[in-house]
């Protein structure tokens, strides 16, 4: 048998990328097709196949570095530039949304009566159920963070619990937001002012529920003895990803939610136009 | 603290280099020699707690059967690998086909 003389990894042949790649052809080609021809196949059979792709791979990565002991040192320094790089990735996504934001708040149009909120927009209270999420989330970063001393000591119960807990928080949240989303008393379609929130808290969201989906997988194997105190790689790629999400919570809650729903200085200038409409 | 996982891994990994017998199955060999009775005892005694089955798996997936990681844990990765590559070749044919037919020219009625 053939074995290495280096630290490195060199991956088994493996048919994920392939499989994966299909996956999102399928769901883009299924989108279109059910936007056009109404039929959803495609498109569920896109979603299926991304599932089966990202359980086998990653369930491959697990066998690779925890029975197989691939991730040595330099590996495991791949796999964090490789995550920084990600959620930097992810950076940038959302600061898009926040210049689409920026771009309609700051100097809103006289369609929109000149004004931030837009005419006829009833923003959400930002001291109440989105003051609570910014507690759950920031409440949530700290039991991450007992979670992985809680590991690195080696006390198995307590990382048990205090990840628990964190995942717990992660629903929460997510709950608390689809109530405020059915509550709320304006939609997406609601000019610039739907889109930029529901998009942007949209997004946010569905990172949430990745983050804590994640976490759950984390939490799996630290009950199934996969971490040990000084190798736990997967758990600090999930904790990073969850401190990420709050951040980004950070600032749509000062943006979008506090600053956003304060009465722009601009609709105090005089504007010489006909009845503001709403776009 | 679970060295076991963390050390057998690692030295399996170079285990050729000392020799035919790899670090694991001396190690398992000695222990079974000398420790009868605290292997049984091994795991907490605390009441739900779930016994370390990772030396198991790293012993699966440490054979030396030549296979790839993604079917190396038997029967039910290559129904699962089967499964996965029969949806990739079908959805592929398939979104061959709406390609087909959005490419004609819709009747309007």
């Amino acid at each position: 048998m053939a074995h290495q003389v280096h630290a490195y990894h060199m991956v088994d042949p493996s048919p994920w990328p392939l499989t994966g790649a299909v996956g999102a052809l399928l769901l883009t080609s299924g989108l279109a097709i059910w936007m056009h021809f109404h039929s959803m196949t495609l498109l569920t059979l896109g979603l299926i196949l991304l599932l089966l792709t990202m359980y086998q791979w990653w369930r491959d990565i697990v066998r690779e570095g925890t029975f197989q002991g691939h991730h040595t040192p330099p590996v495991q320094k791949g796999l964090r530039y490789g995550m920084i790089l990600f959620i930097t990735s992810e950076v940038f996504f959302f600061l898009g949304f926040f210049w689409a934001f920026y771009h309609s708040s700051l100097a809103p149009t006289p369609e929109l009566g000149g004004c931030w909120p837009p005419t006829g927009i009833t923003p959400l209270d930002p001291f109440e159920v989105p003051l609570l999420n910014t507690a759950v989330l920031l409440a949530s970063g700290v039991t991450v963070t007992w979670a992985h001393h809680s590991i690195m000591q080696g006390h198995r119960k307590e990382a048990i619990q205090s990840l628990t807990l964190t995942i717990l928080l992660g629903f929460y949240f997510t709950f608390l937001q689809a109530m405020e989303y059915y509550e709320a008393p304006f939609t997406i379609a609601d000019g610039v002012y739907g889109s930029t929130f529901f998009v942007a808290t949209g997004f946010h969201g569905l990172h949430v529920i990745i983050g804590s989906t994640f976490l759950a997988i984390c939490l799996l194997r630290q009950v199934l003895h996969h971490f040990t105190s000084e190798h736990h790689f997967g758990f600090e790629a999930a904790a990073w990803y969850w401190h990420f999400v709050d951040v980004v919570w950070l600032f749509l809650y000062i943006s979008i939610y506090w600053w956003g729903s304060c009465l722009s200085s601009v609709e105090r200038m005089p504007v010489i136009s006909a009845h503001p409409v709403l776009v | 603290m679970n060295w076991t996982n963390e050390t057998a891994a690692v030295h399996a990994q170079y285990s050729s280099l000392t020799g035919g017998r790899s670090f694991l199955h001396s190690a398992a060999f000695l222990c079974f020699q000398k420790l009868p009775r605290l292997a049984s005892r091994a795991f907490s005694s605390s009441a739900r707690q779930l016994k370390n089955k990772v030396p198991e798996s790293q012993k699966i997936f440490q054979e030396d059967n030549g296979l790839p990681v993604h079917i190396k844990g038997g029967t039910g990765d290559v129904l699962l690998y089967r499964a996965t590559m029969t949806l990739t070749i079908a959805g592929t044919c398939y979104s061959l086909y709406w390609l087909l037919i959005a490419s004609f020219p819709q009747k309007k009625e």
